[in-house]
């Protein structure tokens, strides 16, 4: 009781943070899902750093979380964060892990400086270790129809809370990168305002700095290689609309926004199919769970490049969707109705969105060809196609 | 013409001239008198009004269709079949325009019907379709349903006469009803020539029924269920018609700005052809389903009334 008294603002956050992850009104509004993720500097400007995009002026909602640990350090995570609330809950369930803590090192500082490094350099490695990344990626699986694939954007949000049962505070207190930055930014406000007073200060100062380029060398250098390495993954699979191709599984913080926008279920977590360093990006898989109806990427909508809150997917008008592909349609001749049977059939041009099936006169009967200039790889024809097995496919993009 | 003078004797080198002229002028004098028997006879009627407000279009083409209440008893339940497959705009012609759609659905009230369903199997998602089409605007403050079909609201059925399609699922609301109202828009089809009435009820049954039919013949099935789904009304919007491009658009546009009514969807159907210069031979669902009795394909024996409404 007097807990609940104590904690009863903070039950109240969590609760409307969580009504904004579970995004019900995602489907017209898909902007507003992004505001939770959004207002962790992270995930929105060190986003936007990195994708080297100007995201929206939705973006600058990370700006009041930089000024707040400026003045007041991590009055945010104590007081805010719907994520530490649980956490630090969580360990609450563990009366014997009180001291164990202590045997951790501190991470969260470490774990902030290299996200920031690899981010400028244009590559983020760990952003999806964001706290509020994680809470409203559980959340956001949660949709209907729900499927274990969608609910793979949740596991971080389990993973914190079992760690924070094992070994109480550990979250908040040593791993949080969210955390470390705000420490950081209240370490460096705290030397600026006691320049006046520099006696003990002046040593720590000089080696934090300089503990701090060693570890950012390092980092910078990981980012660069990982960029070159790594980038080529991102155009493995099919990805959804204005989608960063070259750092895409480095952008995405896996919170399942994305998926929880698509009205018709075709964006799911990867498992694999565009390397491990992709596990869980958004792919677009056509002809997805309801064959009952046709699903394709529809030509008017971009709920999702809305929902994005890190510039993985920019944000696209109808018109720019328009002219943005996703991939590309290819005919296998052999297996098509008007090309191989000669009957009447050309459905994928009768559905294509962009016209860009090209028809062709063969024996009296209109056989499709791909136009690979219009073409925006929507799966309109790939979903509609009566042929069996399917005679028109999406494939991704080219290298 | 020949073959019928001379049948098969095999002795056509053994003709004489005035044996063959006196024949082939006998056969034209039988055939032009059949013609002249048939224009006499029509086998269908078809009434065209041309005009461009709409709502008394409707209004004329009915009263030549002998009135509404011969097809709307009290207290029937009305199945609308309007086309409203694609997210394109009334302008666009992809749509049945929702004007007459409107029209129809007020008559429907004033003759008392206790249902009005329009169930539609979109190509696109329904919400953008309807909303596009101005349909939704249309049904505002009537008792009329507008909706997409769910799995369950597809029944199988076996369609007796059926060639190819033999079974299918098919829409309930649709094989329910009291009063079928078939009111496709016309335009250019890509796989199917043209799509006008008949092949409108494509969109009356479910995916898996539609995509089967392009697997096995499409021509033939769309054919075989217009021998089993008839309307008792068939209203054919040609206010524009979309001449390519089809069947979702946009495409050039000709406006005939005419309403085709009529109670035989082939006869209706061939008379919407001509409006592409198109007979039943190059169309050849429309030739197959007059073949199987359904109606009639042939422009010379389609009575066709033409109405006038003033702006």
């Amino acid at each position: 009781m007097k807990w609940l008294r104590r904690n009863v603002w903070r039950i109240l956050i969590t609760a409307a943070a969580a009504v904004l992850a579970l995004g019900y009104f995602a489907e017209t509004h898909p902007e507003l899902a992004s505001i939770l993720p959004r207002i962790s500097p992270i995930l929105s400007l060190l986003g936007a750093l990195a994708a080297r995009k100007w995201l929206g002026w939705l973006m600058l909602l990370g700006i009041p979380l930089l000024v707040l640990s400026a003045f007041k350090g991590r009055f945010f995570c104590w007081n805010l964060c719907p994520m530490g609330f649980l956490a630090e809950t969580a360990g609450k369930l563990n009366p014997w892990g009180k001291g164990l803590v202590r045997r951790v090192p501190y991470l969260n500082k470490a774990l902030a400086l290299i996200i920031a490094v690899t981010a400028a350099c244009g590559y983020p490695l760990l952003i999806w270790l964001d706290p509020l990344c994680i809470f409203n990626g559980f959340f956001a699986a949660w949709r209907e129809p729900f499927t274990w694939a969608a609910a793979a954007t949740g596991i971080g949000f389990v993973t914190v809370l079992v760690l924070s049962v094992a070994v109480p505070n550990v979250w908040c207190h040593r791993l949080c990168p969210l955390g470390g930055l705000q420490e950081a930014i209240w370490n460096i406000a705290r030397r600026c305002k006691k320049t006046d007073d520099p006696q003990p200060s002046a040593l720590t100062s000089a080696a934090a700095t300089r503990r701090t380029v060693l570890a950012a060398v390092p980092a910078a250098v990981a980012g660069i290689v990982a960029k070159n390495a790594l980038g080529p993954n991102g155009r493995k699979a099919i990805r959804p609309p204005g989608a960063d191709l070259v750092r895409i599984n480095a952008l995405c913080a896996r919170c399942g926004n994305c998926m929880r926008a698509c009205p018709y279920q075709l964006i799911q977590p990867d498992f694999g199919e565009s390397g491990i360093d992709g596990l869980f990006t958004p792919v677009v898989r056509l002809r997805s769970s309801n064959p009952e109806q046709e699903q394709y990427c529809f030509q008017d909508c971009v709920a999702c490049t809305q929902a994005c809150p890190t510039g993985a997917l920019r944000p696209l008008t109808v018109e720019q969707k328009h002219a943005t592909p996703i991939g590309i349609a290819v005919v296998d001749k052999k297996k098509c109705i008007a090309w191989e049977k000669k009957e009447y059939c050309v459905v994928c041009d009768e559905y294509c969105p962009y016209k860009a099936i090209k028809l062709e006169k063969r024996n009296g009967v209109n056989c499709p060809v791909v136009d690979e200039s219009k073409c925006r790889g929507c799966g309109a024809c790939e979903s509609n196609c009566p042929a069996d097995p399917i005679a028109i496919t999406v494939k991704p993009l080219k290298q | 013409m020949n073959s019928k003078v001379h049948p098969e004797s095999g002795k056509s080198t053994g003709i004489k001239r005035r044996s063959f002229i006196k024949a082939g002028a006998a056969a034209a004098c039988a055939a032009i008198a059949q013609a002249e028997a048939a224009e006499d006879k029509p086998e269908a009627t078809v009434v065209v009004v041309h005009g461009k407000d709409i709502a008394k279009m409707v209004e004329a083409g009915m009263e030549k269709m002998g009135g509404w209440d011969k097809f709307i008893k009290p207290g029937a339940k009305v199945a609308l079949k309007p086309n409203l497959a694609w997210n394109s705009t009334p302008e666009q012609g992809g749509n049945t325009h929702p004007d007459i759609l409107r029209a129809v659905i007020l008559a429907a009230q004033k003759s008392k019907a206790k249902q009005i369903l329009i169930p539609e199997n979109t190509c696109q998602p329904e919400k953008m379709t309807f909303r596009a089409s101005g349909a939704l605007e249309a049904i505002k403050g009537t008792d009329a349903k507008l909706f997409r079909p769910k799995p369950n609201d597809y029944k199988s059925v076996e369609v007796p006469k059926g060639k190819i399609c033999t079974e299918a699922k098919v829409e309930r609301d649709l094989m329910e009803a009291d009063c079928l109202i078939n009111m496709p828009v016309a335009k250019h089809h890509s796989g199917a020539t043209l799509t006008i009435s008949m092949k409108n009820w494509m969109g009356a049954v479910d995916n898996g029924t539609r995509r089967a039919w392009h697997r096995n013949g499409l021509h033939q099935c769309i054919a075989d269920l217009s021998t089993f789904l008839k309307p008792h009304l068939v209203v054919i919007d040609a206010t524009r018609i979309m001449l390519d491009h089809g069947p979702q658009g946009p495409g050039k546009l000709a406006h005939p700005n005419e309403i085709i009514f009529a109670t035989d969807p082939v006869a209706a159907d061939t008379y919407a052809a001509s409006l592409f210069k198109k007979t039943p031979d190059d169309v050849p669902y429309i030739k197959i389903a007059s073949e199987m009795g359904i109606g009639c394909c042939d422009i010379k024996k389609i009575k066709v009334e033409r109405v006038e409404v003033e702006a």
